[in-house]
């Protein structure tokens, strides 16, 4: 009989012995190179690792002595902090300590399903790799400090840099990670602060998306949601890789595809979405247009196009047409790559399957005619009649956790909360609101100039400090960068960004996992540095906003760890030493946490958000709402996200924006946008009318009889005002309270919330008036949507023929170049003749710090790779799993396993893009905080990519450059 | 209560590895041994699939067949289970296993450079005190002594990995099958009953 | 070795084999060629949540099961 052995370890030896075995095995195993192709994949694990005897080190978990049976614990309903799609998790708290992880079965949106990452999210109670206390980099190391210190040197040198340099020399990156109360303190934050200077991922996200669309139709935010796509019986993806960036939509749409939908990927890789697609399309990187050109002249030769709704309810369509019709077959073809009949079948398959939906990522937006590519959908979508339509419109999966909230209501550098831009009446809007004096935020900025300019975008910061300052549109140039939960790896030009770092006198990081930035910096820099930790969004509570614009409540599941402070505190304590703190949180309640600092309470500024932000619905969204739908998440319908009965009766799933008028009002949320088949008090709508009634002549307005169901006006009307009110005889519908405050105000401006109420609630109509969506987009470089070569092309011959934009001289504050860069580079496909492109893995998420910290995740992508055809890796004379230098034309160089695939076509080199810690072939872990190392480093993508921006929104252009591989 | 089984519908994974994450995160699985694991085919290519794959839990199961300590033994539904302590780590069981079920994690053990093997419970626990230190310890999580199925198949992001009785796993698979109108996808229908129908024939 | 969790559990496979002899076929195979050598295991409704109900057990098993049917709530 065996001696049985001691199962105890101690927790902290455990979770030595573990973090050493990781590091040890990220220099030793690939798993994708080896696992996957070797076959012998369940034998490989089972060979030498370097662990103790017990095998479960479960220091953290197994805290409590306590049998596990015995109870005691509470559970935290709270949502997976990773992707859109907004995944509820049940945290299991004992002693206060995250102890399990239970799959919500009743949440509509995910049924308990998780990825790789949702399911693993549980080890942010562990934390190991984290910042654990503030730091400053003190002669190239970094250093421990306390919190107080750190609060008054920071705020000390970047004050003093205000009283030098004025406001705008100071940028804040915000973060798509904050909740929607964090992010929209945060603008208001750097608002009184007095700069622009602000900005975050969804710049290089989805802005083109959100421009785009917007300038189409009224909205820029997925129309429809992962739910509906249930109903659709043909779904279009181009430029997404749902199956590894969003997982768990896939539950929805392998449903729709088991009940007969038909399923079309167009990628230039075959990524795993493609894997499970009916027709997979490879197309040549950056040719959308004509590709979606090409399927319409399929579809206008065809007459499969739906007159009566273009009729209706487009406007421009004949001048984009004839676009169109000059794309011929042949041209397509020679253009994207992809033969006639291809494109015809997808063209057929999408207008013989209606509704049919299209999905489109970075993949489209991350482009320098991003803006164009999107415009382009919109119009297949207007033109086969599907957008308002449940099944169809147009689902835009949007990146981060809430990426969709914080680009609603939070730091955006062209716009204060909810869209409302930067001009004079916006912040009188707001500063209402916010119950601070107008002339006060005024003399906060450098000047009224300054205040209704737009910022300089996130892609740009770099040339912020680097621009010779003659050339940019502010007084002075960047001097100082705050890094507030934004990855540096995921903006492009990397080999220029440590200059830029080098260059600037001050940095600052609040992160929960700052290392990579702090890497970088310690690189090139010797001081002058300060690491600040942030808890993570389940150290603290609030609302996010999922891509399909439901709002969800997160519970606060555990304490922040370690030194680390909620990111609304710090917020109001350099609010508090920057001399703005009471103005900050007039309307906010105040409560001290176990420390004695002053945290602002969420709920109320979730209400000041409801109070402001009526332009888009988010006024009706009140914490109670969101907390009573997170308690019956099982009386919403799965497909249709409707409750059906309960507490929450007829409304929709998280109260889906816009959701109109005041709490009371009980608007239900707007599961679909535009549906004119719905009442607009049961969620239904029509296209907006945001700009203008009429153009050369032509009415803007829809036409009669396709106004949304039960609407008084059963024809094409302008938004709604005080005057449009008197005007029809309805003003007397207001009370007088209403009266008073709406006197002078449109559907937007109007505080009472009464204007909304008698347009939507007495007569059914939409707020926002009802108009036509444009086809023409006349305030744009390019109204119709046309094709632009990219600036590194790897055809010079298309370049001739597809050129790109001008350059313009004061774009965001920055010189921004195009044609006279396309024209230096035209050639330079002859040097580097290998299309370089970058996209997701499902193991990770952004720039990947915060996932590669996790061991459970690490531990399934161990290394970074490219992905290189067989014929491009013979022709180098390198094999599968070799080190071999991805090598770009700014001449940066990346030391990466080769993945010889046939995933990707001749002449496409695809990487990740969340590794980093690695730079030019060189280990970065010296410069490291100690201990806030992630487990895996790799080389970032971003370090070789090149120049190149979209030509409304300063999208970086990521998706498209060009490379040469040699073996390492 | 019929036979415990997992079912992974090879047309709805995805490799998304979260059952991979959810075992890891439930049983606290250290870095390198892999009670779970997704395995690709045709990677790339078209025709590419995916599998999740862990100890089957077998009716006749190899390991128990062979393992010189009879160590193994049937928990409730056939969940093949083994006493940690009567393992002499000799990876017997590793070569019998059609699926590479057993791990290794080798350590400073007295038997050699293995160490005790370690697979998968179906998320069961094993011979020690219901919900104990033990258990967790050696063998993980007991969620079916909660009426929980096993944490991979809850968690999986399409629901494509099914566990828990044969009958009802079969029940939800069929009806799938049924809905497609095909049943290729089915993995190793192909192998043992014919033909390849004509591609995309719905 | 403790021989009485070694009766009490073969006790128990007694008593299930007797119970399956009423209706199905026994699902498992019957070992012969080693006998389980290692500590008995107790069942799964044997804790404080089932409080040794077998049927409570099987119910919850059954319904748990079950929920992994998205379709029973996409209908």
């Amino acid at each position: 009989m065996l001696t049985r052995k001691s199962a105890v370890v101690s927790g902290s030896s455990t979770r030595r012995l573990r973090s050493s075995a990781a590091r040890i095995m990220g220099k030793t195993m690939d798993r994708r190179a080896f696992l996957k192709h070797s076959g012998l994949g369940m034998g490989a694990g089972a060979i030498a690792t370097q662990l103790p005897y017990n095998l479960i080190g479960s220091a953290e978990a197994a805290e409590s002595t306590e049998n596990r049976m015995a109870g005691g614990e509470e559970v935290k309903r709270t949502v997976c902090t990773h992707c859109s799609v907004g995944c509820a998790v049940d945290a299991v708290v004992k002693n206060g300590v995250w102890v399990r992880q239970e799959p919500v079965f009743d949440s509509p949106i995910n049924l308990g399903a998780h990825c790789a990452k949702g399911a693993s999210v549980r080890e942010h109670g562990h934390g190991e790799h984290r910042l654990k206390y503030p730091m400053k980099l003190v002669d190239g190391k970094y250093q421990k400090i306390s919190w107080e210190q750190a609060l008054n040197e920071v705020g000390d040198r970047l004050l003093k840099i205000r009283e030098e340099s004025g406001p705008d020399a100071v940028y804040w990156i915000g973060s798509s990670k904050h909740n929607n109360e964090q992010s929209y303190l945060l603008r208001k934050f750097v608002s009184f602060w007095g700069t622009n200077n602000c900005d975050h991922q969804a710049r290089i996200c989805h802005s083109t998306t959100v421009a785009g669309v917007a300038n189409t139709w009224g909205y820029g935010a997925m129309t429809n949601s992962y739910n509906d796509m249930q109903f659709a019986k043909a779904m279009l993806f181009i430029g997404s890789n749902a199956a590894e960036a969003h997982p768990v939509s896939l539950l929805h749409i392998l449903h729709a595809k088991e009940n007969g939908a038909r399923m079309i990927v167009v990628d230039p890789r075959f990524t795993r979405t493609a894997a499970k697609a009916d027709h997979y399309v490879r197309i040549r990187s950056g040719t959308d247009i004509p590709f979606i050109w090409g399927m319409l002249y399929h579809i206008f030769k065809n007459g499969w196009e739906d007159t009566k709704y273009i009729n209706d309810r487009v406007f421009g369509l004949e001048k984009v047409k004839e676009e169109i019709m000059t794309w011929t077959p042949e041209k397509v073809t020679e253009v994207t790559g992809i033969p006639e009949e291809q494109v015809f079948k997808v063209a057929e398959a999408m207008a013989k399957n209606k509704p049919s939906t299209v999905v489109w990522c970075m993949g489209q937006t991350q482009h320098t005619v991003g803006n164009a590519n999107v415009r382009a959908m919109c119009i297949l979508q207007l033109v086969l009649g599907n957008v308002g339509v449940s099944g169809g419109g147009t689902n835009i999966f949007r990146g981060h956790d809430n990426v969709q909230g914080a680009t609603d209501v939070g730091p955006n550098p062209d716009s204060l909360p909810g869209y409302y831009g930067l001009a004079a009446g916006s912040w009188k809007h707001w500063a209402t609101v916010w119950g601070v004096d107008y002339e006060w935020i005024k003399g906060r900025y450098a000047s009224e100039a300054m205040m209704t300019k737009s910022g300089i975008t996130v892609s740009r910061w770099i040339d912020g400090v680097l621009e010779n300052n003659e050339l940019i549109d502010q007084d002075s140039n960047l001097r100082a960068v705050v890094y507030w939960g934004h990855a540096p790896n995921s903006q492009t030009r990397g080999a220029e960004m440590v200059e830029a770092m080098k260059k600037l006198d001050t940095m600052v990081v609040i992160d929960p996992y700052p290392s990579a930035t702090a890497s970088m910096a310690a690189m090139v820099r010797k001081d002058g540095v300060y690491l600040l930790p942030a808890a993570t969004q389940f150290e603290t509570y609030g609302s996010c906003t999922a891509s399909n614009r439901s709002l969800q409540w997160r519970e606060k599941v555990i304490e922040p760890l370690f030194e680390s402070k909620p990111d609304h505190t710090i917020m109001y304590a350099f609010a508090r030493k920057f001399g703005f703190g009471d103005e900050l949180v007039k309307n906010v309640k105040l409560t001290k946490d176990k420390q004695g600092w002053d945290e602002p309470e969420i709920e109320d500024i979730l209400r000041e958000i409801n109070r402001g932000t009526w332009t888009i619905g988010y006024t009706g969204q009140s914490p109670e709402r969101l907390k009573l739908h997170m308690k019956n998440m099982h009386t919403f319908d799965v497909k249709t996200l409707k409750a059906v009965g309960g507490p929450c009766d007829g409304e929709y799933f998280g109260l889906p924006w816009p959701c109109f008028g005041t709490a009371e009002m009980k608007h239900p949320g707007t599961p679909n946008l535009y549906d004119t088949s719905k009442h607009v008090m049961d969620g239904g709508g029509n296209f907006r009318a945001n700009f203008g009634v009429e153009r050369d002549g032509v009415s803007l307005l829809a036409a009669d009889g396709s106004a949304s169901k039960g609407a008084d006006l059963q024809m094409g009307y302008p938004e709604f005002d005080h005057v449009l009110l008197k005007k029809l005889g309805w003003w007397d519908e207001l009370t007088d309270a209403e009266k008073a405050l709406a006197e002078g105000k449109n559907w937007k401006t109007d505080l009472s919330g009464g204007i909304q109420r008698v347009v939507m609630k007495n007569h059914g109509c939409h707020p926002f008036g009802n108009a036509k969506a444009r086809a023409l987009v006349w305030n744009f470089p390019d109204p119709v949507p046309l094709h632009r070569e990219p600036i590194y092309s790897p055809r010079p011959d298309m370049v001739e023929k597809y050129p790109t934009h001008a350059d313009k001289m004061a774009f965001w504050r920055l010189p921004t170049l195009y044609k006279s860069l396309q024209d230096k580079v035209k050639d330079i496909s002859r040097e580097y003749p290998l299309i370089m492109t970058s996209g997701r893995l499902v193991e990770y998420e952004g720039g990947g710090e915060e996932t590669r910290s996790n061991p459970w995740l690490a531990e399934l992508q161990q290394e970074m790779f490219a992905e290189v055809n067989p014929k491009d890796a013979n022709d180098q004379g390198i094999r599968n799993g070799d080190y071999m230098w991805v090598e770009s034309p700014t001449k940066a160089k990346l030391k990466v396993r080769a993945q010889v695939t046939e995933r990707v076509g001749a002449g496409t080199v695809f990487l990740p893009f969340h590794f980093s810690g690695w730079w030019q072939g060189e280990d970065m872990l010296k410069y490291y905080p100690e201990g806030a190392a992630p487990i895996v480093r790799g080389e970032a993508v971003n370090t070789a990519t090149t120049y190149g921006y979209d030509s409304v929104t300063m999208m970086q252009e990521t998706k498209t450059t060009l490379c040469r591989v040699m073996k390492a | 209560m019929g036979r415990m089984k997992f079912l992974c519908d090879a047309e709805r994974c995805i490799e998304c590895n979260g059952c991979v994450t959810a075992c890891k995160n439930e049983n606290e699985v250290p870095w390198g041994v892999n009670r779970r694991r997704v395995v690709t085919i045709n990677d790339g290519v078209p025709g590419e699939r995916s599998m999740s794959v862990a100890c089957m839990h077998c009716s006749d199961a190899p390991c128990m067949a062979v393992c010189p300590t009879n160590c193994f033994y049937k928990a409730e539904g056939g969940v093949v289970l083994h006493d940690k302590d009567l393992c002499i780590g000799c990876g017997y069981c590793f070569y019998a296993c059609p699926f590479g079920a057993p791990q290794f994690p080798n350590g400073p053990s007295a038997f050699g450079e293995r160490g005790k093997m370690d697979k998968c419970t179906f998320c069961a626990g094993g011979p020690e005190e219901t919900g104990s230190k033990e258990e967790y310890a050696k063998y993980g999580s007991n969620r079916l002594a909660e009426g929980k199925l096993p944490a991979c198949a809850e968690m999986c992001s399409t629901k494509a990995l099914l566990a828990g009785d044969s009958a009802a796993v079969s029940d939800i698979f069929r009806d799938r099958v049924l809905r497609r109108g095909k049943g290729l996808e089915a993995w190793g229908w192909m192998t043992a009953y014919g033909a390849e129908q004509k591609e995309g024939a719905k | 070795m403790n021989t009485r969790g070694l009766m009490s559990m073969l006790a128990a496979v007694v008593l299930a084999v007797g119970l399956t002899g009423c209706g199905e076929q026994p699902q498992v195979v019957s070992y012969e060629q080693g006998k389980y050598q290692g500590k008995a295991d107790s069942q799964p409704w044997d804790n404080p949540v089932f409080k040794g109900d077998k049927a409570a057990w099987e119910l919850a098993m059954k319904n748990r099961t079950r929920g992994q049917n998205e379709y029973n709530r996409t209908q």
